[in-house]
């Protein structure tokens, strides 16, 4: 058993494997040439096609729960999005661009991956996650320059992602009401910096034009836009 | 990973290859009665008569789910899981018989255990429910329920022996129980020593 022992030195440091780092695949995004964020592909196409089950992506939606909670509400200090409410082909979309590597998400992609949940269930844990109700107790910013960040969403953002920050399903617009303070902050920056690989190239280039402060503003906005289901 | 001859016997979905979903589980079926003479010759030495296994090392098996208790064994049976003291137990075994020791194991009172170090209960139940943010451990009670008690999908680890609960861990990271489900070998993966000690811990104490 001396092996192990030598290991568990080791492992007391970090995770307990020796190979704790975290790896997903890789598919191209916005770096690449001909890049078209919202591009039909065949597995898209069909999830978006199948009539989905709401009770069975319930079930499905278990091995989420450690991360995303019951209730779906997230955890904000971790990072870790709202999902309840969302709309149905952001959910998709967003899933299967995390799985195929389109998205960089090595925390979550060991739960999305296909050894994980079947591809026929994502449709249905889209479904049972748009049905659920959304909650208000989201973590918000500072509140301190919500004038400036108003108008920054409303020249900006309202647009696609609507008025009060309802999003568009068919449009893969997502809804970003009452979304948590910190994801809304991390993932503008992430757009704004090329860092999220899957995003739409019209937003990207308004956000270019951002400081962080404006990024804090508008996200604090968005945050605090009421529930809308 | 999929075993259709032993499947059929106990309509196994659920554990099969990748995760079943089908929302009304399938259960065993088993006669416990039948069992009895094989718990007295082959596990009660082990696992104790009422799977309240006493040797730290050796896992608790009462209360568990009959699913699950019917894979395990059909995973030492194939070598997917691999132990010197638990795989000759299961040569003899036939698929009935396993069928009828997992439906009289999942019916026996689980007893929970005593913690050895209550200092870390705290941490373990705080990674229990939470995981631990910056590692991206999810927390326990989304797969295993907040009471331990799991479902037909996730084994019960309510009450269980902590030696053995630490013994699997290491397993699951190292590879060598490389054949169960992905999700619990990155949780495995990513928990560090000490969070594992003390989740094993917080186990233990859960009735
Ligand atoms: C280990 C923690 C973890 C687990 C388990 C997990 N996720 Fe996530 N999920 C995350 C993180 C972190 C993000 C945000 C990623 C980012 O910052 O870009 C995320 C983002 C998402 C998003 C994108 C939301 C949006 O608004 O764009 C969806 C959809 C999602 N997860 C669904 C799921 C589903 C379904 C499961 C279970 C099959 C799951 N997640 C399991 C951590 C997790
Ligand atoms: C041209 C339409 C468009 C405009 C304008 C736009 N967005 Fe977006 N936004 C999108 C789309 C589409 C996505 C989802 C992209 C994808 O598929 O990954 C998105 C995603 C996001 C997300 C991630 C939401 C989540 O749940 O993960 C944030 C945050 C965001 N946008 C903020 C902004 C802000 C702030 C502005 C204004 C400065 C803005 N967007 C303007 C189309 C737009
Ligand atoms: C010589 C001691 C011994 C005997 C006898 C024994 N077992 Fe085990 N059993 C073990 C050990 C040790 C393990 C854990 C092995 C490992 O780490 O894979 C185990 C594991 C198991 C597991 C997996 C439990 C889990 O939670 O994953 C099942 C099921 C099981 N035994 C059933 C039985 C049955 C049924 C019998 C009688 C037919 C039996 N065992 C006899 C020692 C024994
Ligand atoms: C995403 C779902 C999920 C999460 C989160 C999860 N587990 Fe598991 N766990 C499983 C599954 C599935 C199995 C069965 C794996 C197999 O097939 O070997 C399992 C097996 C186990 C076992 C082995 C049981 C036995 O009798 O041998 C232990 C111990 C365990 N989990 C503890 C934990 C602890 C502690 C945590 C929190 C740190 C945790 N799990 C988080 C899904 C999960």
């Amino acid at each position: 058993m001396k092996p192990t022992l030598i290991f568990l030195a080791l492992a007391s440091m970090a995770g307990l494997s020796a190979a704790a780092e975290i790896a997903q695949p890789h598919a191209a995004g916005i770096e690449a040439k001909n890049y078209l964020w919202n591009k039909p592909n065949k597995t898209l196409t069909r999830a978006l096609k199948q009539k989905a089950d709401p009770e069975k992506g319930k079930i499905a939606y278990e091995e989420c729960r450690g991360c995303h909670k019951a209730d779906a509400s997230g955890r904000p200090d971790a990072g870790y999005p709202q999902l309840a409410g969302q709309h149905t082909e952001v959910l998709i979309k967003q899933m299967l661009d995390t799985r195929s590597g389109r998205r960089d998400n090595p925390r979550m992609h060991p739960f999305i991956a296909a050894d994980a949940i079947p591809t026929r269930s994502i449709p249905d844990v889209a479904a049972y996650l748009h049905g659920l109700p959304v909650p208000d107790t989201n973590h918000k910013g500072d509140g301190k320059n919500l004038d400036h960040g108003k108008a920054l969403y409303d020249k900006d953002c309202g647009k696609c992602h609507g008025a009060a920050g309802e999003g568009n399903g068919k449009e893969f617009h997502p809804k970003v009401a009452s979304q948590h303070y910190p994801y809304l902050y991390r993932e503008s920056m992430d757009i704004r910096d090329g860092q999220r690989r899957n995003a739409d190239t019209k937003m990207v280039k308004i956000l270019k034009s951002y400081s962080d402060e404006d990024v804090a503003a508008v996200s604090d906005y968005m945050s605090r836009l009421p529930p809308v289901m | 990973m999929r075993h259709r001859s032993l499947q059929a016997i106990a309509g196994l979905t659920l554990f099969a290859g990748g995760i079943a979903f089908s929302a009304a589980a399938e259960t065993v079926k088993g006669d416990p009665a039948k069992a009895v003479p094989l718990v007295e010759r082959l596990c009660m030495a082990c696992h104790g008569q009422d799977g309240n296994s006493l040797i730290p090392s050796f896992p608790k098996l009462a209360g568990q789910h009959p699913e699950y208790l019917l894979h395990e064994m059909q995973e030492y049976k194939t070598k997917h899981r691999d132990n010197e003291m638990m795989s000759p137990v299961v040569l003899e075994l036939s698929a009935t018989d396993m069928a009828n020791l997992a439906v009289y194991f999942a019916a026996q009172k689980p007893v929970p255990g005593t913690p050895s170090e209550p200092g870390l209960l705290a941490l373990g139940k705080k990674i229990y429910l939470d995981g631990n943010s910056e590692s991206g451990l999810p927390s326990c009670d989304g797969c295993h329920e907040e009471n331990g008690k799991g479902s037909a999908r996730f084994p019960r680890i309510a009450g269980q022996n902590p030696e053995y609960t630490m013994e699997q861990f290491h397993l699951y990271a190292t590879g060598k129980r490389k054949f169960g489900k992905k999700v619990m070998v990155t949780v495995a993966e990513r928990i560090t020593e000490q969070e594992a000690k003390a989740v094993a811990e917080y186990i233990a104490s859960m009735p």
